[in-house]
């Protein structure tokens, strides 16, 4: 693969041509071992999550023993029993043969290419013999999972949190932030002082009086007649959901940016025609912040997928009620998760959502930071 | 906060002539509107909590018990001061702040000066790549890391530092703090919107001024130092700014604090821990306004700094701070 491309800038330098290639190809090889090191310390951890996921409960109660790849101990099933497969030095080369006899000084062999020779006397301590392991995956953790834990449930509550939470946060925060970019109020430089300031409050502060106001209304709000919906949204998920309807000052702060930065003359042209701050908003500025309002919604979705927090205060482990986060979190107490290869799988379980949306969006969620960026 | 380099955006002058103050006065009031769900946010979920926590610090506002919370002074305060726990915890949230949070912008500001690089192909991938970490639930990430550094299976021992002939991992791993530095390792593993940050500044950085340096005879370091990281500085800012947050226990962008708040933010972990296995929300509370106190602290010096350090390319600038 060709990785690196000549620069041609770099010719102008008045440097020898063999001094340049010398130390174009230092350069470019110091680089390739850098991405090399950054592919690895990256996609390594993953790899061992996948990898570790597929493998049987066999090799995880022994993976020392086994190679890394997830891999069994081939059986062969001799009269009604089973033998491991081991690897048995002999005049005619290393033999994988079945084991059937233990003995100290010798050992009884079974060919399963050849069972019909029947056992075959062996010399030595059968303890030194490596066994045989074949390349095999299981997808035995991942069912273990689903019985242990509802993890398809709790994708589904998360998913709802997110949806309305979304909508919440998207409607609140493209008002503020267009508020905030195109109408001359007294004080709102001030008053953008203060958003940006809300940034920097650390949770832990507003988090007691929250707790315990949320804690009420969960237990009052539901006994009010008027509140009886159709459809039924846990009220414990309230303090997940509703502070997003306030808006979110990081996200304003993107979207003002991006907002200040289409040409005024546009609304103006609008307002001309008879278009009310509403109309401008949803005609002319939101048809071309398409690309940050789609970052604003994948951070956020991002943010909820991963947010513990809240979601073990408030939920926690509550039957039917739980979120993704939670459940992760306590999956090593749960029945049935025995093995790091569950483990595993919960954690690859939970994570191809985020990971499938990401690289959906990839290019444009990436692109747009960029743009992002530059308004910075 | 950071502002535009290469365009800037609309002044903030008088945009549309209006006529009269009634058209003014109307203007103002839908903006007001518009900036209504904020201010009402504002009041609801942080102003009324943070004064409502005032209170309960002044109080011995006990969880399970809440009616017989009593008024007891600077009660609170004064145990903090002989409670060394509390500042324990207080150490070991500005010592992160202190150690982790630079390593966090070294690496940060490498990654994107890695990949802002010509010479490279595939940036995409491995930008997509970089970013993957910080899409996962921390658990996700704290189980994976700990299989790896496991001393008998995990690969961290087989794969790389047997082969490297480094002194293998033999602690028996049952918790997080039993591998020094994994906590430190895990928030560097997960450094995507940092990353971001610093990448989209970059970019916004324009070639002639790359150009006008290497005209001038300055090699790639040079550039990067008397270049790049001037007219980023904003974005450092901002990222010095998240990440003192984060130490203090909050989360902006991303959620990673609560799992590992013992060992990546010590104070929120212990604020957690009076809280909810002690029920003392009147302790809490007091503990929850010190932190506070000591994060505005530092803010309020980070931006005194921020005018000495901090490139603001045009006068609209002070509009943000």
């Amino acid at each position: 693969m060709k990785l690196f491309k000549r620069n041609a800038r770099e010719k102008k330098l008045g440097e020898s041509a063999l001094t340049l290639r010398l130390w174009e190809f230092t350069g470019s090889a110091i680089l390739s071992l850098v991405v090399f090191i950054l592919l690895a310390a990256y996609l390594l951890p993953l790899s061992y999550m996948f990898v570790t996921s597929v493998k049987g409960p066999a090799q995880m109660a022994n993976q020392a023993s086994y190679p890394l790849y997830p891999s069994v101990n081939p059986q062969y099933n001799y009269q009604g029993v089973d033998y491991p497969l081991m690897k048995v030095p002999t005049a005619d080369g290393v033999k994988e043969w079945a084991i059937v006899t233990k003995r100290r000084t010798y050992s009884e062999f079974i060919d399963p290419h050849n069972p019909g020779a029947g056992l075959i006397h062996w010399d030595g301590n059968w303890y030194k013999l490596e066994k045989v392991y074949r390349f095999s995956v299981t997808l035995q953790a991942f069912g273990d999972l689903l019985k242990a834990a509802r993890i398809s449930q709790a994708m589904t509550n998360t998913l709802i949190v997110a949806l309305i939470s979304e909508i919440g946060v998207l409607l609140s925060s493209i008002a503020v932030a267009y508020g905030f970019s195109r109408f001359r109020i007294p004080g709102g430089k001030w008053l953008f002082f203060v958003l940006i300031s809300t940034i920097l409050i650390p949770e832990t502060i507003t988090l007691i009086p929250t707790y315990i106001a949320f804690k009420k209304l969960i237990l009052w709000l539901p006994t009010l007649p008027f509140l009886q919906f159709p459809f039924s949204v846990p009220w414990p998920w309230l303090p997940l959901i509703l502070p997003h309807f306030f808006s979110s000052a990081i996200f304003v702060f993107l979207l003002r940016q991006n907002f200040r930065s289409i040409p005024r003359d546009l609304d103006e042209a609008a307002m001309l025609d008879g278009a009310g701050p509403l109309r401008i908003l949803t005609l002319v500025i939101l048809p071309q912040s398409i690309p940050v309002v789609t970052t604003v919604a994948l951070l956020h979705f991002f943010y909820i997928w991963n947010e513990l927090r809240h979601a073990s205060l408030y939920v926690g482990l509550t039957p039917g009620q739980q979120q993704v986060s939670s459940i992760l979190q306590n999956a090593p107490v749960l029945p049935g998760v025995s093995t790091d290869a569950v483990l595993q799988a919960s954690a690859l379980l939970v994570m191809i959502v985020p990971i499938v949306v990401l690289f959906a969006f990839q290019r444009f969620f990436m692109q747009d930071m960029i743009v992002t960026g530059l308004e910075k | 906060m950071l502002n535009s380099l290469s365009h800037a955006p609309a002044p903030p002058g008088p945009k549309i002539a209006h006529p009269n103050a009634g058209l003014r006065r109307r203007e103002a009031t839908i903006g007001l509107l518009f900036l209504s769900p904020w201010i009402l946010g504002y009041i609801l979920l942080k102003v009324l909590p943070i004064l409502v926590a005032l209170w309960y610090s002044l109080t011995d506002f006990q969880l399970l018990h809440p009616d017989n919370a009593r008024f007891i002074g600077l009660a609170n305060y004064v145990y903090f001061v002989t409670d060394p726990e509390a500042w324990g915890g207080l150490v070991g949230s500005l010592g992160y702040f202190l150690t982790t949070v630079p390593l966090e912008l070294l690496v940060a500001l490498g990654l994107a000066a890695l990949l802002s690089s010509d010479r490279l192909h595939g940036k995409s991938i491995l930008r997509a790549i970089i970013f993957m970490p910080s899409v996962i639930p921390a658990s996700a990430i704290f189980f994976i890391w700990l299989g790896l550094v496991n001393p008998s299976a995990g690969w961290l021992n087989r794969l790389v530092i047997l082969p490297l002939g480094l002194p293998p991992i033999v602690a028996s791993i049952t918790g997080i703090d039993n591998v020094p530095y994994l906590a430190t390792i895990m928030a560097l593993w997960s450094i995507g919107p940092g990353f971001l940050i610093m990448y989209g500044a970059m970019q916004g950085v324009s070639k002639e001024l790359y150009e006008a340096a290497h005209l001038d005879g300055a090699g790639p370091l040079m550039r990067f130092i008397s270049v790049t990281l001037p007219i980023i500085s904003p974005a450092i800012f901002f990222s010095l700014v998240i990440d003192l947050t984060s130490a203090f226990g909050g989360s902006v962008l991303l959620d990673r604090g609560f799992l590992f708040s013992e060992s990546l933010s010590p104070m929120e972990g212990y604020i957690n821990s009076v809280m909810f296995s002690q029920y003392n929300l009147g302790y809490a509370a007091a503990l929850a306004w010190v932190m506070f106190a000591a994060t505005m602290t530092i803010t309020f010096i980070l931006f005194r700094s921020a005018r000495s350090w901090v490139y603001f390319p045009e006068e609209d600038s002070h509009e943000a701070f």
